[in-house]
């Protein structure tokens, strides 16, 4: 059972289609890398798979259940798939702790009102805030951080939803190197704890250094997938690369 | 048979709605227009729109009847006074936020504040006493449209809207300003990197955007009266037209404006003349329920 | 003295109304024109039951809170359906419609004439004629009123209204059903706002619709938006002072009024200078 299947998905913008029949499949406990040149429809995928943006044909079917035509927002965490965005969602003027502590509490109206784990939840967010290295900054507005910090605290956000399969979109860009050790590492961790991780990315070194497995993205379509070595060398994928 | 001339009887009002729905058609037109105009470049609800109108018809009154200067005088004083207090407050409040940034939220509460202090002021210098500025025209004569009456200033009120119109295709068709204000209500980064003043550009749209809204207070003035109220609810039934005939679209501010006319004055046929203000407003919660973009306008990404 | 009492009473009325409107503005980010709609729904039920009907004032409160309850779930539906400035206009268009209500649906309400005639509250006999008391018995209403919004604002339904605030669609993803949080706090807030309307109703003895129109919103809307939006203790310290200063102007000597169009003028201006300068106001934790 994989993770993660699309069936000719398809999703488009007034006449531009993002995404145009693509179909992939995503293994189960493994890092996943989805690379292409800009406009390759990644982040439109990473949107449409976690309901930001609605499919407009072909299916989704989530760890082997059933097929999707349609995901709304709220449903993505039911179905076990958290994610980071490319352009730093969080909530602002919210503390870094709150910030967390959404991905721990109570979902529904009335649970939300009476909430009885506190101190499991404080628990937990303080061992991944610790993770990401943002627990003395636990009290601060999101907003008063550093780009790279907001950064890490969408991964902790992401992370403490114990979501079993994580969607990265652009998660480096902007890190320094050690934060950039540091985020590799949880992706490791969380592969030995057998969640799924589909990272998009750019930067070639980290993919090769990370994958198990690469898809390759070219105007909305699949490319190429496979070995991180068997993809990265493939003529096809470095002409669209390299290529206008 | 009492049945056939019943309905009969009911169809003799039809042309005066008709008439009716024209005139409050025209109105409406005229600032559904210049709020179209002024939001496509500006992108968000300026509340303080309408009651430039007010302004504006106060002006006459002040100029007309206080003063006693001709009408003519006190018309293009209005037009003018109108037009210079939406610059001012353009320059002086709405360019500092869109300068740092603001949210279309703030400057809507900004704007919000600005027409509570602007009728306010009204009401101190004039009170709140209901006036007329038809002493100004003295007693015209009408027209008879079929059955349906209307006063020769209800006919410019017409005119003036077709005019104006014109006037704006003219204007943003046919000139480079109009070239450069289509720019700026595209993209304004955009406009600015491409080397237009931006700025400048959004100061003569609230000149003429103003100037309309006055005009439509100085009708609204010279047809039924004046009162210091009389701003808020002419931009209410303005933002209505707007929302439904495409918002941003000049052209769409029209075509609302007269659907809006025509559905306000048509649908209290049967029931009582007050409810036409609640009549707008069901039209309202409906299109932006189903098609907030309106009838000409593009959906928003 | 009773001056005095009579002014803390007011306060009281708006300081409700203030921390209502806050849950819903202030912690949750949706810009509501419709409370003044809730306030008179609770204020208009409170008068007709008292008048129509061998209920005492306290039934007569907590039917119409359901009342106001009911109209705001209907309400919020389809207001919920709007994001932004469509919000606020269509926040707007209900209370020109309530409005509308109010002033012609004349064998109901009496329209433009009022309700007068409104009885003081009786319990078990004693009743709330003399100010001073009743004064007791609105900052008791208040204290309630706040003490149940700090508990919602600290829960984890609290910070959920804050992230849906920052940004409700990616709240969504991990899980939260935005609508119905969206919908439960402004039905809270609209039954506070009704606990409000049947203290003035009651107070004043006499209502009619002029009290419960767009200014009203407006003036609410600037009450928390000087005392500092997503701040509790803001909206009342707004309130305060927005209570107060209508008395300032009278000592300089405006008739009746002039005042009440001045305060309009010092309402509307202070919304743009806030805007331009200190958007968070006097207390607040949040900035528009």
């Amino acid at each position: 059972m994989n993770a993660l299947q699309t069936n000719e998905l398809v999703k488009k913008f007034g006449g531009v289609t993002a995404v145009n029949g693509l179909s992939i499949t995503v293994p189960t406990g493994k890092i996943t890398s989805v690379i292409g040149p800009n406009g390759s429809g990644k982040t439109t995928l990473t949107n449409v798979l976690t309901g930001i943006c609605q499919i407009d044909g072909g299916v989704v079917v989530v760890a082997g259940g059933k097929e999707r035509a349609r995901i709304k927002p709220y449903q993505v965490f039911g179905l076990g798939l958290t994610r980071t965005f490319q352009n730093v969602r969080v909530f602002e003027q919210v503390s870094v702790l709150d910030n967390v502590l959404i991905s721990l509490t109570k979902r529904s109206v009335l649970g939300s009102l009476f909430e009885k784990n506190k101190e499991e939840h404080l628990k937990k967010a303080e061992e991944v805030l610790t993770r990401v290295g943002l627990w003395e900054k636990k009290d601060a507005y999101a907003s008063e951080l550093s780009y790279g910090q907001r950064k890490l605290l969408e991964i902790a956000r992401a992370l403490a939803t114990g979501a079993d399969t994580v969607l990265f979109d652009e998660p480096y860009a902007g890190l320094f190197p050690e934060m950039v050790k540091l985020v590799s590492g949880i992706m490791r961790e969380l592969r030995e704890q057998g969640k799924t991780i589909v990272l998009i990315e750019h930067d070639m070194a980290l993919i090769r250094e990370l994958s198990d497995h690469v898809i390759v993205m070219d105007a909305g379509k699949l490319l190429a997938e496979g070995k991180p070595e068997e993809v990265l060398s493939n003529k096809a994928v470095i002409e669209a690369y390299l290529g206008v | 048979m009492w049945a056939v001339s019943l309905i009969l009887g009911n169809m003799d009002i039809v042309p005066q709605l008709v008439v009716n729905s024209v005139i409050a058609g025209s109105l409406y037109a005229l600032i559904a227009m210049s709020f179209n105009l002024v939001f496509g470049a500006t992108r968000f609800f300026n509340l303080s729109h309408g009651v430039l109108g007010a302004v504006a018809a106060y002006t006459v009154f002040y100029v007309g009847i206080t003063l006693k200067l001709p009408l003519v005088v006190a018309i293009i004083g209005g037009v003018v006074v109108g037009a210079a207090v939406g610059y001012g407050l353009e320059r002086l409040i709405y360019r500092p936020l869109r300068k740092r940034g603001a949210s279309s939220l703030v400057l809507l509460v900004a704007s919000l504040g600005a027409f509570t202090a602007i009728e306010a002021v009204i009401a101190i210098l004039f009170t709140s006493q209901f006036r007329t500025l038809s002493t100004l025209i003295g007693p015209t004569g009408s027209l008879n449209l079929g059955g349906g009456i209307m006063t020769y200033v209800q006919v410019a009120m017409f005119s003036s809207a077709v005019g104006v119109l014109i006037l704006l295709w003219l204007l943003l068709s046919r000139t480079s300003f109009g070239r450069a204000v289509r720019a700026v209500s595209d993209d304004e980064e955009v406009a600015k990197i491409v080397g237009i003043d931006t700025n400048k550009i959004i100061g003569l749209i609230f000149i003429v955007g103003s100037a309309i809204a006055a005009l439509a207070g100085i009708f609204a003035g010279i047809d039924t009266g004046i009162e210091p109220r009389m701003g808020f609810i002419l931009l209410l039934k303005g933002v209505i037209a707007a929302i439904i005939g495409g918002m941003g679209s000049v052209y769409g501010g029209f075509l609302g404006a007269f659907i809006l006319g025509f559905a306000e004055n048509f649908g209290i046929w049967h029931i009582s003349g007050e409810w036409k203000d609640a009549i707008a407003f069901v039209i309202l919660l409906i299109f932006l329920l189903f098609r907030p973009q309106g009838i000409l306008g593009k959906k928003r990404a | 003295m009773e001056y005095l009492v009579h002014l803390a009473v007011v306060f009281a009325i708006y300081a409700i109304l203030a921390v209502s409107l806050q849950l819903i503005v202030g912690f949750t980010g949706l810009i509501s024109l419709a409370h003044a709609a809730f306030y008179g729904v609770g204020a208009y039920s409170v008068a007709l039951i008292l008048e129509n009907t061998g209920f005492g004032f306290f039934p007569a409160l907590v039917l119409g809170i359901l009342m106001s309850a009911i109209a705001a779930f209907l309400i919020g539906i389809v207001l919920s359906k709007f994001r932004d400035d469509y919000y606020a206009l269509g926040s707007l268009g209900f209370t020109v419609i309530v409005f509308s209500i109010f002033l012609n649906w004349q064998e109901l309400t009496r329209g433009p004439l009022g309700i007068p005639g409104i009885n003081r509250p009786e319990l078990f006999g004693f009743v709330f004629s003399e100010n001073i008391v009743y004064l007791g018995l609105a900052l008791v209403l208040l204290g309630l009123c706040y003490v149940f919004s700090t508990f919602v604002t600290k829960s984890s339904f609290g910070r959920a209204l804050q992230a849906i605030r920052e940004d409700e669609v990616a709240l969504s993803v991990f899980g939260y059903h935005t609508s119905w949080f969206k919908l439960a706090v402004f039905v809270m807030g609209a039954g506070m706002a009704a606990i409000a309307g049947g203290l003035f109703a009651s107070y004043i003895t006499f209502i009619d619709p002029s009290s419960f129109g767009v200014p009203e919103s407006v003036f609410m809307l600037s009450v928390i938006i000087l005392g500092g939006l997503g701040s509790l203790r803001g909206a009342v310290i707004g309130a305060l002072v927005l209570v107060l200063l209508p008395e300032a102007l009278r000592f300089v000597g405006f008739t009746p009024d002039i005042a009440a169009q001045m305060r309009q003028v010092i309402y509307g201006l202070m919304l743009v200078f806030l805007m331009l300068y200190r958007p968070q106001g006097l207390a607040g934790t949040y900035r528009l």
